[in-house]
């Protein structure tokens, strides 16, 4: 029993146990949401509050609306859950980037991947993950191309950043 | 034990303690926010104890051969499949992810594809990697937030390639019955894959 504990407290689990909590989870959000997890959408919405406050965009959407989203408080719990397992193993430090070239590629994979997501309808949460699991056809499809595109991407890796 | 360990024990507490009123503040203003966090942090902690990662998923296959993530996904999939089945087609009123399909879903999974292997990180991983405290993906965060703004704008320019609306729901087409059927046998088809391709 300690010993169990002493695992689900600094890890880490097993690879089939993880999918498992996390499958309950995800199906406990649709039941909460009525609506699935996701991720990106509520990014979104995030984006275009900032924007308009840098003038870039015109639509205004209320900062009471986004902090009464249930999307920003999955997103928020989803850094604090990593935040509080790192640090209840006390494995948690900041961690610096260890070559300058890995923020270029973090940058412009960001800008890549905020991109794909949304004019694909999600990402590997609310497109891939939820799609399939919601027996919706565009959800196979888009697996299907995340997987040549980090095809493609291992290869721009192992090209120019390993 | 190390002193570290000492140290963050103190960290720890003090973080559960601080959560602890944030989640009392929030339910008192809306209980579902509160459950939402909480089914979040729920997430965040799995995923990060069990080094879940879609992009090591679909990328290990391809850098070092190895599955046993792409497997974990896989039996993911099978989970969640099976409990949306359950609880949408039991329960009214749900909202499934269909989306329209399209040169859109193309386009964009490739892009995704590349950007979540250039960033460390698909949108999940990012978040989950940042409570983790690495910088890498704080910056894919702010390389994000850009994107999504630009997609969102462009979303309308994707429309005019042409797309199926509003997307093909296959329970609708097929029946529930051969749905989860053929979704179970390329789950296990996958799954067979991907175990001789580790043992290859």
């Amino acid at each position: 029993m300690k010993k169990i504990w002493r695992t689900a407290v600094h890890g880490p689990w097993p690879y089939w146990v993880g999918a498992m909590v996390l499958g309950g989870l995800n199906i406990l959000v649709l039941l909460v949401r009525k609506r699935p997890w996701g991720v990106t959408s509520n990014l979104q919405d995030w984006a275009v509050w900032l924007a308009h406050l840098l003038g870039l965009a015109s639509e205004r959407i209320p900062v009471s609306q986004l902090l009464l989203a249930e999307g920003t408080y999955l997103n928020l719990g989803v850094v604090l859950g990593a935040l509080w397992a790192a640090l209840a193993a006390s494995q948690w430090r900041f961690r610096p980037l260890r070559q300058r070239k890995f923020g270029f590629s973090a940058l412009i994979g960001g800008l890549f991947l905020g991109y794909g997501a949304r004019i694909a309808y999600g990402c590997n949460v609310g497109g891939l993950l939820n799609g399939i699991a919601s027996s919706s056809l565009t959800g196979w499809v888009f697996a299907l191309a995340v997987f040549l595109g980090t095809w493609i991407g291992a290869k721009i890796l192992l090209k120019f950043l390993v | 034990m190390s002193p570290m360990v000492k140290n963050q024990r103190y960290w720890n507490w003090a973080f559960m303690s601080v959560m602890f009123f944030f989640f009392l503040l929030l339910a008192q203003i809306n209980w579902k926010l509160a459950l939402n966090l909480g089914l979040g942090i729920g997430l965040g902690f799995a995923l990060e104890k069990s080094r879940f990662c879609f992009v090591a998923a679909f990328r290990d296959p391809i850098l070092t051969g190895m599955t046993a993530l792409s497997q974990a996904v896989i039996l993911l999939l099978g989970v969640s499949i099976l409990g949306f089945a359950l609880v949408a087609g039991s329960g009214q009123g749900y909202a499934l992810n269909v989306y329209p399909l399209g040169a859109n879903t193309i386009v964009g999974g490739l892009l995704f594809g590349i950007g979540m292997v250039l960033a460390g990180g698909c949108a999940s991983g990012i978040l989950m990697r940042i409570g983790e405290g690495f910088a890498m993906q704080m910056l894919a965060l702010a390389g994000a937030l850009v994107g999504v703004f630009f997609g969102e704008r462009s979303l309308r320019w994707w429309q005019g390639w042409g797309w199926e609306q509003p997307g093909i729901f296959l329970p609708a087409k097929l029946g529930w019955l051969s749905t989860l059927s053929l979704e179970m046998a390329v789950l296990v088809a996958l799954w067979l894959l991907a175990r001789w391709w580790q043992n290859r």
